[in-house]
């Protein structure tokens, strides 16, 4: 019985070819996919032509331009169904508040639009501050700030369980600086919908 | 004092449901799409929170789409039998690992954070090869 399933591997390894498409990223840049291992056996392969095909299983790998007949439909079909990318907000607060400054305001209709626009949406909403006050009173005004925002979009009918916050206090400064440094661009939350 | 019971309500909820073990979540699906987790067969419904070892499962008609935590996005054609073996993600660091096996069928991704954080730090394994990923657009496909 075992054996009849190894062989079934074997011939399913041997005959239908499994394949790699590799395409350029949405910004145009081309990545590359490594082949570590082919039948259990490391290789050193690595395939970084973009718009090309590869059958996989074998060691040196050799990846054939798609030309003119491009991507077979049901390629293109899944390339459609890919989720739209993660899209990030930044929103900035008066110092020491958890007080959206004015020109914030006007990203929050944006940012309950673009969640409102997605199927099975995720939110991550991460507080900061800038160094103005002690790290410990930082940890707990980033918190504020993501909550605020948090409440914000659930005051607004978006399910709590779609959202997570946190604070990072002043960890993470958009602008690096000294410490007790007055920095607008520093008291910010960034929301990433995914 | 509103606010911070508030706070203290929302920890209690992460608690409560696995929500730091959350990797992804479905955003679309058609026709026969599930995810099995053990035992448990789960329609792929949109907004579906998916864990680490979870399989992605699609019938003949079926399809699916998903966006990992680390911005990584799956989206699964008919026919397919795809598993999430392993994902870790640190999400402060930005770094972790992520091994999806697709055992059949196909399987487009684009490559999110856990791929940028380390070389090979992204992997995929078909019934024949093992893949590093480095940062990019793809899709693997394992005829039956």
């Amino acid at each position: 019985m075992r054996a009849g399933i190894a062989l079934a591997g074997l011939l399913l390894g041997g005959c239908a070819t499994s394949s790699l498409v590799l395409l350029p990223d949405d910004e145009g840049h081309q990545g590359s996919v490594a082949v570590l291992e082919v039948k259990g056996q490391p290789t050193d392969a690595v395939i970084a032509d973009g718009n090309s095909r590869t059958a996989l299983g074998n060691k040196s790998p050799t990846a054939k331009p798609l030309g003119n007949k491009g991507l077979k439909e049901q390629e293109a079909a899944l390339l459609t169904g890919l989720p739209p990318p993660a899209r990030s907000f930044t929103l900035y607060f008066e110092l020491g508040t958890v007080t959206l400054t004015p020109q914030s305001t006007t990203v929050l209709n944006a940012l309950r639009a673009e969640i409102a626009g997605r199927s099975g949406p995720e939110v991550e909403v991460i507080g900061h501050t800038d160094t103005v006050g002690s790290a410990d009173d930082n940890d707990i005004l980033s918190m504020r700030r993501a909550e605020e925002v948090l409440n914000w979009l659930a005051s607004q009918g978006f399910d709590r369980s779609i959202m997570s916050a946190v604070g990072r206090g002043e960890r993470e400064l958009k602008e690096p600086s000294v410490d007790n440094f007055d920095s607008p661009i520093n008291r910010r939350v960034e929301v990433i919908v995914r | 004092m509103l606010r911070s019971s508030i706070g203290i309500g929302l920890i209690a909820i992460m608690a409560a449901t696995p929500a730091m073990a959350e990797i992804a979540r479905i955003k679309q699906s058609s026709g026969a799409a599930s995810v099995q987790r053990g035992a448990q067969q789960l329609k792929a419904s949109p907004g579906l929170q998916l864990l680490a070892g979870d399989k992605l499962v699609t019938g003949k008609d079926g399809r699916m789409s998903l966006t990992f935590v680390d911005n990584t996005r799956f989206a699964v054609g008919p026919n397919s039998q795809v598993s999430v073996s392993d994902f870790q993600y640190d999400r402060t660091r930005q770094t972790g690992s992520f091994v999806t096996q697709v055992d059949r069928g196909s399987l487009a991704v684009v490559s999110g954070k856990v791929a940028k954080s380390n070389r090979d730090a992204m992997k995929v394994r078909t019934p024949n090869t093992l893949l590093g990923v480095r940062g990019t657009k793809f899709i693997v496909e394992v005829p039956d």
